[in-house]
């Protein structure tokens, strides 16, 4: 299961996305993210199951108002 | 609560004792830090190599700052303990003496030796001990994603069908066996003299229920049965090698762990 990751650098950032890990379940996706996205010293990270995410555009197309 | 801030302020007896445990935690780090090493390659899926490469710097980290305190405190060198010392004098658990054969057995040696000394430590998070009390916050919060990594295998592992299921249920069996030796018998003088001194919290019979109840827990979770229950003996027991008997790490795998063999390029 693909997993997306965001984190912040410090508490006045928003949460960014800073990756994605193929994990089996929530644990590993964790130990994933946490030893894939170490270059900084996050004060917040976490992970979302893809398949949580609810599209709101379609994908590669731009959102028409109206619509 | 009593605070003691240096190595010279213990008793002889107790001073004696938190060096061995010390340094058996540390050999046992040591040995993991390898073993996660070496397993940087060669696992089912690219990203537990990468964390397996994570878990051995934290590992290697944390030999450090024991080997740190155990200089600072306790007359120790580093150096002796990492390259000249007899295989025979080193404590660490047995289950890491030998090369780790699948990933099964490195998801045991995770879950349950790595997990053994998370317990440890957590046992010295209110150590009366100062320079130990001061880093274990820092080891025990890297030590979060290690245990993530062995229950989140454990699961996924369980979950594969018969022969990867029963392969994991004998590591784990052979891991906790080994580690039972390691803790040491109930009620070891030198385990309940840390105890009683406020070095540790809980003593080693506490720690090892504490870890069978953990395993049993996620073990029904995950429909594996587990046996459990000690048979370990101890006689001859030594609470410097935390081990009975003349087992010792293999000579090729402290050649590969050390520097000795590149001892004309150290910088000194």
């Amino acid at each position: 299961m693909i997993y997306e990751v965001f984190a912040r650098k410090d508490h006045h950032q928003e949460l960014k996305h800073v990756g994605s890990v193929d994990a089996a379940d929530d644990e590993l996706a964790k130990v994933y993210a946490w030893a894939l996205y170490d270059e900084e010293s996050w004060v917040e990270m976490c992970v979302v199951p893809r398949s949580a995410i609810i599209p709101v555009t379609e994908h590669g197309r731009v959102p028409v108002w109206g619509n | 609560m009593v605070e003691i801030a240096s190595g010279e302020s213990l008793n002889a007896a107790c001073r004696a004792a938190l060096k061995n445990l010390l340094s058996a935690i540390a050999d046992t780090k040591l040995l993991l830090g390898y073993h996660y090493g070496e397993w940087t390659f060669g696992t089912p899926v690219l990203e537990a190599s990468i964390a397996n490469c994570s878990l051995s710097q934290t590992e290697l980290g944390h030999v450090r700052l024991l080997h740190g305190i155990l200089k600072s405190h306790f007359d120790e060198d580093p150096e002796r303990l990492l390259e000249s010392r007899p295989p025979r004098e080193m404590a660490g658990v047995e289950f890491l003496d030998r090369e780790l054969p699948d990933w099964a057995a490195v998801v045991a040696a995770t879950l349950v030796v790595d997990g053994a000394l998370t317990l440890a430590l957590h046992s010295m998070r209110e150590s009366a001990f100062l320079p130990v009390r001061n880093v274990v916050d820092k080891m025990l919060e890297e030590e979060r994603y290690h245990a993530h990594h062995g229950r989140g295998w454990f699961r996924a592992l369980a979950g594969r069908g018969e022969a990867p299921r029963s392969t994991l249920k004998e590591r784990v069996e052979a891991a906790l066996r080994s580690v039972e030796i390691w803790w040491g018998p109930e009620g070891e003088p030198e385990d309940a003299l840390l105890v009683s001194e406020g070095i540790k919290s809980r003593s080693n019979s506490e720690l090892a229920s504490q870890l069978r109840r953990d395993l049993a827990e996620l073990a029904a979770a995950c429909g594996v049965e587990l046996e459990l229950e000690g048979t370990a003996q101890f006689d001859g027991w030594d609470p410097r090698t935390r081990r009975r008997g003349d087992s010792s790490v293999n000579e090729e795998i402290l050649y590969h762990m050390r520097g000795s063999k590149n001892q004309i390029f150290k910088l000194t």
